[in-house]
C-alpha cells in the first residue's frame, strides 16, 4: 500500500478515535438491540383479553367461562350480564374480543337438537390476531361445549409439525442475521457518506484534492477504516450471539467472512454515490435514511415477508443489497448450505457492489 | 415575545433558502408513507407450499384443495416423496410441505382420526409461525365441515348433533387489511422523524458554525432560541400529520372515525416529546453525525416497544412496564383508536395524559440542558 493511502487511513483512524461518542453509539448499538430483540420478541399469540356476556349464568356458562380462561388463546377479563353497546366494551376496555352467550344458553345446550347460539365479536383493527381469533373461536367453542357436556370429542386429524433450520424456534437464530444485515449497513452507509460531505462542507477535501493525493487514493483511505469498523461490529455481533444466545453458525465461517465483506463493500459504495450528490450533512442524512437504512430494514425480508408485498416493491426489494445478503447469511447460518446453493445471490451482491463503486468513482471523479 | 418571533423568522428564512431540504422534507416523507404502506404488512401471504398427497382419495384431494384455495399459499407443484419436498424446502423453492399419508382416508372414518404432517422452514420464526397458525386454522375447519357432511350422510342433522353455533362477527376492519392497522401508526413515525431530526439538525448545525455563540452573546436568551426554533417544525410537523391522514384515507382507503381537531391537538401533545427529544440530543451531541446517530438509536428503541408491528401483550412484563415511557406508544395507540374505532377525549384521555407528562419532563429537561450547556 503506498505512504499516502496510509498516511489518509491514520488520519480517519483519528477521525474516528476523536469522535468516541460515535463510536460507542456504533459499537454498543449491535448489542444492545440484540439484548432488545432477545427478550422483546416473542412471536407465539397467547392470553388475548376478551370479555364475556352471560345474560343467565348457570353452571354450563361458567363452565364455559373457565374453559376459555383457561385456555392458551385466551384470558377472560370480566364478565358482565349485559351489554348496552359493544363498541363501548372495546374503546373502553381494549379487549380483543366479546364473547355473547344468548339468553337461554344453558337451556339450548341441555336439549338435544337445538344448539346454544354464541356470538363472538372480534376486534379486526389488528389483522392478525383478528385472523387467528377469528379461525380459532367456532373450533374452540365446539370442543369445549362437548367436553362439558361429557360428549368424547370426534377424533379428526391431528396435525404433527416438523421446523426446519430452527426447531425450537428460538429468535435469536432468526434476528442475528438480520442485523448484520441492517448494522452493516448502516454503518457502512451512513459513516461514509457523512464524513465525506464533512470534508466537503469544511473545505478539507478541496485541500486534499488540490494536493498530489489522486482522487481514488483518497476514496480508499476513507474506505478502509470503515471496512474495519463495519467487521469489528459485525464479529461483534456473531459473537454476542453464540456465547449470549447460543447461535451456532452451521455453515462455513470463511464464506461467511467473504459475504460480509462484499456487503460491506457494496454499502460504502452506496455511501460515496451519496456522498457524491449531497453538499450539505443534513443532506446527506434525508438522502441515507430513506435510501439505506429504511428498504434494509423494510424490504430486505428481515421483518417482513417479501412475498406478501406488492409485486412492484418486490422488484425493488430484489435490486437492493441486503435482500441478497440475507439470503446467504440465513442460509450460511441457518441452513448450513454452501456455495453450490449461494452462488446466485453472492453473484447478485457483487455484481451490485461493482457497479455502485463504477457508477460513485465516476460521478466523484467528475465532481473534481 | 419579539424574539421569538425573530427566531422563527430566521428559522423560516433559513429553510425557505434551502430549496433542497425543502424537497427532502417533501418528497423522501411521501415516498415513505406510500413504500412503508404497502411494505409494512403483517400478512403473511404468497407462502410458497408443496404438497406430498399420498393418500389420493376424495377426502385428501378435498383437504388440499380447501388449503390450495387460500390466496395465503403458491402452490408451486407436489412433491413426490417427503425425501423431494424437503429437497425442495433446503433449494428454497417451497416453504411448507403438506404431507398426507397413504392411511388418511381410513383414519378419518376410524376412531382414530388421521395424521397429517406439516414441514416448515423456520428460518423466520415469525411468518413460520403465522402460516403455521393459518394451515392448522384451515384444517381444524375442513375436519369440522367434514364432519358436519359426514353427519348429514347419515341422516343426522348437524345442528342436532352440535352443541352450540358460533357467529363471529369482525368489527373495525371488517376486510382484516393489514393496512388498515399499519398505515395509521406510520403517522407517528414520520412525524418523529421529521421533527426531531429536523431540530437537532438546526441546532447542531448552528453549533457547528459557531452562529449559536453569535446568538447567545445577543439580548436573546437560550429559551427564547428554543422556543423560535421549534414553531417552524410544530408547523410542519402538525402538516406533515395531516398530510399522512389525507394520504390514509383518500390512497389507502383507511376510515377515519374521529375528529381531527382532536387528531391534531393529541399530535400537538406528543410533539413536545419528540421535539424535546432533538433538542436534547442536539445539546449533547457535538456534530451531525452524533445527532443522526443518537436519534436513531433512540428511534429503533422506541419503535421497538411502541407496538408498531410487535404486539405489546406478547412482551414479558418488565418489557411491557418498559414501554410505559415511551410517548410513541401512546401516540401510535391514540391514532389508532381515533381512525378505526373513533374513540375521542373520552377513552384516549389517559393516554393523552401520560403523553403530556412524558413530554413536560423531556421538553423541560431539553430546555434546561440547553440553558446549561449553551447560556
Amino acid at each position: 500500500m503506498n505512504p499516502r493511502v496510509r498516511a489518509l487511513i491514520r488520519k480517519e483512524i483519528w477521525h474516528i478515535l476523536r469522535d468516541w461518542q460515535t463510536l460507542l453509539i456504533v459499537l454498543a448499538m449491535p448489542v444492545f438491540m440484540m439484548f432488545l430483540y432477545g427478550y422483546a420478541l416473542d412471536v407465539n399469540i397467547n392470553d388475548v383479553k376478551v370479555m364475556v356476556e352471560d345474560p343467565s349464568p348457570s353452571p354450563e356458562t361458567r363452565d364455559l367461562i373457565r374453559a376459555i380462561d383457561q385456555s392458551s388463546l385466551f384470558e377472560v377479563t370480566g364478565v358482565v350480564k349485559s351489554v348496552a353497546n359493544p363498541g363501548d366494551v372495546f374503546k373502553k376496555f381494549h379487549v380483543k374480543a366479546l364473547f355473547r352467550f344468548s339468553p337461554d344458553f344453558s337451556a339450548a345446550l341441555r336439549r338435544p337438537g337445538s344448539p346454544a347460539s354464541i356470538q363472538v365479536l372480534i376486534d379486526g383493527s389488528d389483522q392478525n390476531l383478528g385472523t387467528i381469533l377469528r379461525n380459532a373461536a367456532e373450533p374452540f367453542l365446539q370442543k369445549s361445549a362437548l367436553t362439558i357436556l361429557h360428549v368424547p370429542v370426534p377424533a379428526t386429524i391431528t396435525l404433527h409439525q416438523t421446523i426446519l433450520y430452527n426447531p425450537q424456534q428460538k429468535s435469536a437464530m432468526y434476528f442475528v442475521p438480520g442485523l448484520m444485515v441492517i448494522i452493516l449497513m448502516m454503518i457502512s452507509a451512513m459513516m461514509t457518506s457523512l464524513t465525506i460531505t464533512r470534508e466537503k462542507e469544511s473545505g478539507t477535501l478541496e485541500q486534499m484534492l488540490v494536493s498530489p493525493i489522486r482522487a481514488h487514493e483518497i476514496m480508499l483511505g476513507k474506505i478502509i477504516p470503515y471496512i474495519a469498523l463495519a467487521a469489528i461490529d459485525g464479529a461483534l455481533i456473531l459473537l454476542v450471539g453464540f456465547f449470549v444466545f447460543g447461535v451456532t453458525i452451521s455453515g462455513s465461517l470463511l464464506l461467511l467472512t467473504v459475504a460480509s465483506l462484499i456487503y460491506i463493500f457494496t454499502a460504502l459504495a452506496l455511501g460515496l454515490l451519496i456522498s457524491t450528490i449531497a453538499r450539505k450533512q443534513e443532506h446527506a442524512m434525508m438522502i441515507v435514511l430513506p435510501a439505506t437504512v429504511m428498504p434494509t430494514v423494510l424490504l430486505s425480508g428481515f421483518i417482513f415477508p417479501l412475498t406478501s408485498i406488492p409485486i412492484v416493491l418486490q422488484w425493488i426489494a430484489h435490486a437492493i443489497p441486503a435482500t441478497y445478503f440475507l439470503i446467504v447469511i440465513r442460509g450460511i447460518i441457518l441452513k448450513g448450505v454452501g456455495l453450490a446453493e449461494l452462488w446466485k445471490p453472492m453473484l447478485a451482491l457483487t455484481g451490485i457492489g461493482l457497479f455502485l463503486m463504477i457508477v460513485s468513482i465516476r460521478k466523484f471523479r467528475v465532481k473534481q | 415575545m419579539r424574539f421569538i418571533r425573530l427566531i422563527v423568522w430566521k428559522e423560516f428564512t433559513q429553510i425557505r433558502s434551502d430549496p433542497l431540504i425543502i424537497r427532502l422534507i417533501v418528497l423522501p416523507v411521501l415516498i415513505q408513507m406510500f413504500f412503508l404502506g404497502y411494505a409494512i404488512t403483517t400478512e403473511v401471504k404468497n407462502t410458497t407450499i408443496t404438497v406430498v398427497d399420498r393418500s389420493n382419495s376424495p377426502e385428501s384431494v378435498s383437504l388440499v384443495q380447501t388449503v390450495l384455495h387460500n390466496r395465503l399459499f403458491r402452490f408451486v407443484g407436489y412433491a413426490s416423496s417427503e425425501s423431494d419436498a424437503r429437497e425442495r424446502i433446503d433449494r428454497g423453492d417451497a416453504r411448507l410441505a403438506i404431507i398426507i399419508p397413504a392411511d388418511f382416508a381410513k383414519g378419518l372414518s376410524a376412531l382414530s382420526g388421521a395424521d397429517v404432517s406439516l414441514i416448515i422452514d423456520g428460518q423466520d420464526a415469525n411468518s413460520s409461525n403465522i402460516s403455521s397458525g393459518y394451515i392448522t386454522s384451515i384444517v381444524t375447519g375442513w375436519s369440522l365441515s367434514f364432519l358436519k357432511e359426514k353427519l348429514a350422510a347419515r341422516g343426522l342433522r348437524v345442528r342436532n348433533v352440535l352443541p352450540v353455533e358460533v357467529h363471529p362477527v369482525i368489527l373495525y376492519n371488517p376486510m382484516l387489511k393489514s393496512t388498515w392497522y399499519m398505515v395509521p401508526a406510520l403517522a407517528v413515525v414520520l412525524v418523529t422523524m421529521i421533527t426531531a431530526l429536523l431540530t437537532g439538525f438546526s441546532i447542531v448545525k448552528e453549533k457547528e458554525s459557531g452562529t449559536l455563540e453569535q446568538l447567545m452573546v445577543t439580548p436573546i436568551s437560550p429559551v427564547h432560541v428554543v422556543l423560535g426554533k421549534i414553531v417552524p417544525y410544530i408547523v410542519i410537523g402538525l402538516f406533515e400529520l395531516s398530510a399522512v391522514l389525507v394520504a390514509a384515507t383518500l390512497w389507502f382507503g383507511v376510515p377515519f372515525h374521529g375528529n381531527f381537531l382532536v387528531l391534531l391537538l393529541f399530535g400537538l401533545i406528543y410533539m413536545s416529546s419528540s421535539l424535546g427529544i432533538g433538542i436534547l440530543v442536539s445539546t449533547v451531541a457535538r456534530n451531525a453525525q452524533q445527532v443522526l446517530f443518537m436519534l436513531w438509536f433512540l428511534l429503533i428503541f422506541f419503535l421497538f416497544l411502541s407496538g408498531f408491528f410487535l404486539a405489546l401483550e406478547n412482551m414479558p412484563v418488565w418489557v411491557q412496564n418498559l414501554t410505559l415511557i415511551n410517548p410513541l406508544r401512546y401516540f401510535m395507540f391514540i391514532l389508532r383508536e381515533m381512525f378505526l374505532k373513533g374513540s375521542g377525549f373520552a377513552e384516549l384521555w389517559k393516554q393523552g395524559l401520560a403523553m403530556l407528562l412524558i413530554g413536560g419532563i423531556v421538553f423541560g429537561a431539553s430546555l434546561l440542558t440547553f440553558q446549561r450547556k449553551v447560556g
